[in-house]
């Protein structure tokens, strides 16, 4: 009580550190060898891609949400963590580029409305449901929505994060003004583009069906497992020896909260929009879930019930557990991979009818994505402090300290 | 007017002994002390929360969570027996083709009912551990109690705590720098 916080770690990232560069080369020997996978399954190639690129993307976009409402309340709870989300969010003009796949893989991807014959009545191939959305679902609609999305993610993800080196820098409280006004509408703005980019990127791949629910669950999907990846990312530190006194026990237990907290908030909407569609009954809303209980794909989604909210949510109901190393990384890595699975669940039954049939392509995808997604941020991450310096709540989040 | 204060004789039975404190902090040492002296019948009154009087006093950590827990489970499992009940057993009805477990269907009332347990479980077993509703407490007898709701910072040791006695109690407090210290009869 009443001593100020002294910061006795070094915060910058080791410079020698040769980990973006060894990250960048498994990213590229994966997406490498995915290529070859193009040639041999270009169906299955695209559905592994689309997969893990709305995996990582849902994170960056999960990291900027929490930079946002950490300033708009301003919030000093996470202020010695931020720099992690910062730096996912500022990556994410850079990220958009890794779209241009999925554009290239429209036709088989989406094959349902870009198929010009679906929308034409004298055609035998007509889809009369499809032909009602063809307002919506266009090929140059979808890619300005795309260019708009990314445009708006990208550029508010960078100001950000600029933002926060900038306060570093100069040491200028002002600054947190902006940074403010950077999240206020933007967020707004955030809500709308999320839920638009699951309808876009997700849903769409079965056009039929429709769920009102479905950008929240996507955003709901995302935002757990981010905390997860929060998680993984600080003992990652942890065990290089960085940050060891500043991210404490206090700052970890929050972390373990917030997964807690959004655990029960994503079984609350994915359950929510399962139980509107079953109880219904209606048939062109149930045939989606029809089809991912098919065979063993029902094996995902009772997985998703018990890994994914059962597991979490009975092992953190404890509040001593929410700071437990082992339990934390333990519950944390199950999420990671049951987030995977989940959108594997969402997607993959478009093309895989009748039961799960992984392939190589889905590990290369993940791990070639994964490796040049992490290589992008521990480049930025070791060009900086990595907490944000200066900033005129982190004494006041360095105070905090865990009560038994 | 307060006559209970004066009228302190041996027909009345002695509750304890009541000591005043300067300040937050002085409460806090006072705690720390009466911890040491081995009395664990005590408690202390304050204004307002204070931050780390619970450490002070060395409270174990409140039983409420299990409470909780168990009316919740009381309640999950309650929700589950009572539709199963009515929609297999009592009165079967065949609704568009659904099972009559209708698992998905009860997770709203079996939410809903776990709450509603887990709440009550919280609100009343808080009363209970508190020793709540009672209608007077002796230490309302004390004048200067009345300060403890504004600026009065209070210890008292219960006379029923195994080491008790009373100008032992009168010392230690003494020894913490009370400002005043009275005898409470019940």
């Amino acid at each position: 009580m009443g001593h100020k916080p002294t910061i006795t770690d070094s915060l910058q990232f080791p410079a020698e550190s040769r980990l973006p560069q060894i990250l960048f080369g498994v990213g590229g020997a994966g997406l490498i060898t995915s290529v070859i996978g193009y040639f041999t399954d270009a169906d299955h190639f695209f559905f592994s891609y689309l997969v893990s690129f709305t995996f990582f993307t849902g994170i960056a976009l999960a990291s900027i949400f929490m930079v946002m409402f950490h300033h708009i309340t301003r919030s000093k709870w996470g202020v010695v963590v931020r720099r992690i989300p910062e730096t996912f969010g500022g990556n994410l003009w850079i990220w958009s580029i890794f779209f241009i796949p999925i554009l290239l893989g429209m036709d088989t991807l989406y094959h349902y409305w870009t198929n010009p014959l679906a929308f034409d009545p004298t055609s035998p191939e007509y889809d009369k449901i499809v032909a009602g959305k063809e307002a919506y679902l266009n090929v140059p609609f979808f890619i300005i929505r795309q260019v708009v999305y990314f445009a708006i993610w990208g550029y508010v993800g960078r100001r950000l994060y600029k933002a926060s080196i900038e306060l570093e820098k100069t040491g200028d409280w002002g600054i947190t003004t902006l940074m403010r006004k950077l999240s206020a509408f933007p967020i707004m703005l955030f809500a709308f583009t999320i839920a638009f980019a699951s309808f876009d990127w997700l849903m769409s791949l079965d056009p039929h069906w429709f769920s009102t629910m479905f950008g929240v669950y996507f955003f709901a999907i995302s935002f757990q497992s981010f905390w997860a990846i929060m998680i993984l990312m600080v003992y990652y530190l942890h065990s290089k020896g960085l940050l060891k006194n500043t991210i404490g026990q206090a700052h970890i237990y929050d972390l373990g909260a917030w997964l807690f907290a959004f655990t029960i908030f994503y079984a609350y909407i994915a359950f929510s929009q399962f139980m509107l569609i079953y109880y219904a009954n209606l048939p062109e809303e149930t045939l989606w879930y029809y089809h991912r209980m098919e065979g063993s794909w029902k094996y995902i989604l009772y997985g998703t019930l018990l890994c994914r909210f059962a597991l979490p949510f009975l092992v953190l109901l404890n509040r001593e557990q929410k700071h437990r190393k082992k339990v934390l990384i333990f519950v944390a890595s199950v999420v990671v991979i049951m987030h995977f699975l989940e959108l594997y669940w969402i997607a993959m039954p478009m093309l895989d009818k009748h039961g799960i049939e992984f392939t190589w392509m889905d590990i290369s995808i993940f791990v070639g994505l994964g490796g040049v997604f992490f290589g992008l941020f521990f480049r930025q991450f070791k060009k900086h402090s990595m907490i944000p310096e200066n900033d005129p709540k982190l004494e006041a989040c360095l105070e905090k300290s865990y009560h038994h | 007017m307060s006559t209970k204060e004066t009228m302190t004789n041996d027909s009345q039975e002695l509750y304890g002994i009541l000591a005043e404190f300067k300040n937050p902090k002085a409460l806090i040492d006072a705690s720390e002390k009466v911890v040491e002296a081995g009395y664990d019948k005590f408690d202390t009154y304050a204004p307002f929360p204070i931050h780390g009087i619970d450490k002070a006093m060395k409270l174990p950590k409140s039983k409420l969570g299990w409470i909780v827990l168990g009316h919740g489970l009381l309640g999950f499992s309650g929700a589950i027996a009572m539709m199963y009940f009515m929609s297999v057993i009592d009165y079967p009805i065949n609704i568009s083709g659904k099972p009559f477990f209708n698992a998905p269907a009860w997770v709203p009332i079996i939410f809903e009912l776990t709450v509603l347990l887990s709440a009550f479980g919280a609100v009343f077993g808080m009363f209970f551990l508190n020793g709540l509703p009672r209608l007077n407490h002796p230490l309302f007898n004390i004048e200067r109690f009345k300060k403890a709701t504004d600026d009065g910072f209070f210890v008292c040791i219960e006379a029923k705590d195994s080491k008790f006695q009373a100008d032992l109690v009168r010392k230690l407090f003494e020894e913490a720098g009370a400002t005043h210290i009275e005898e409470v009869y019940d």
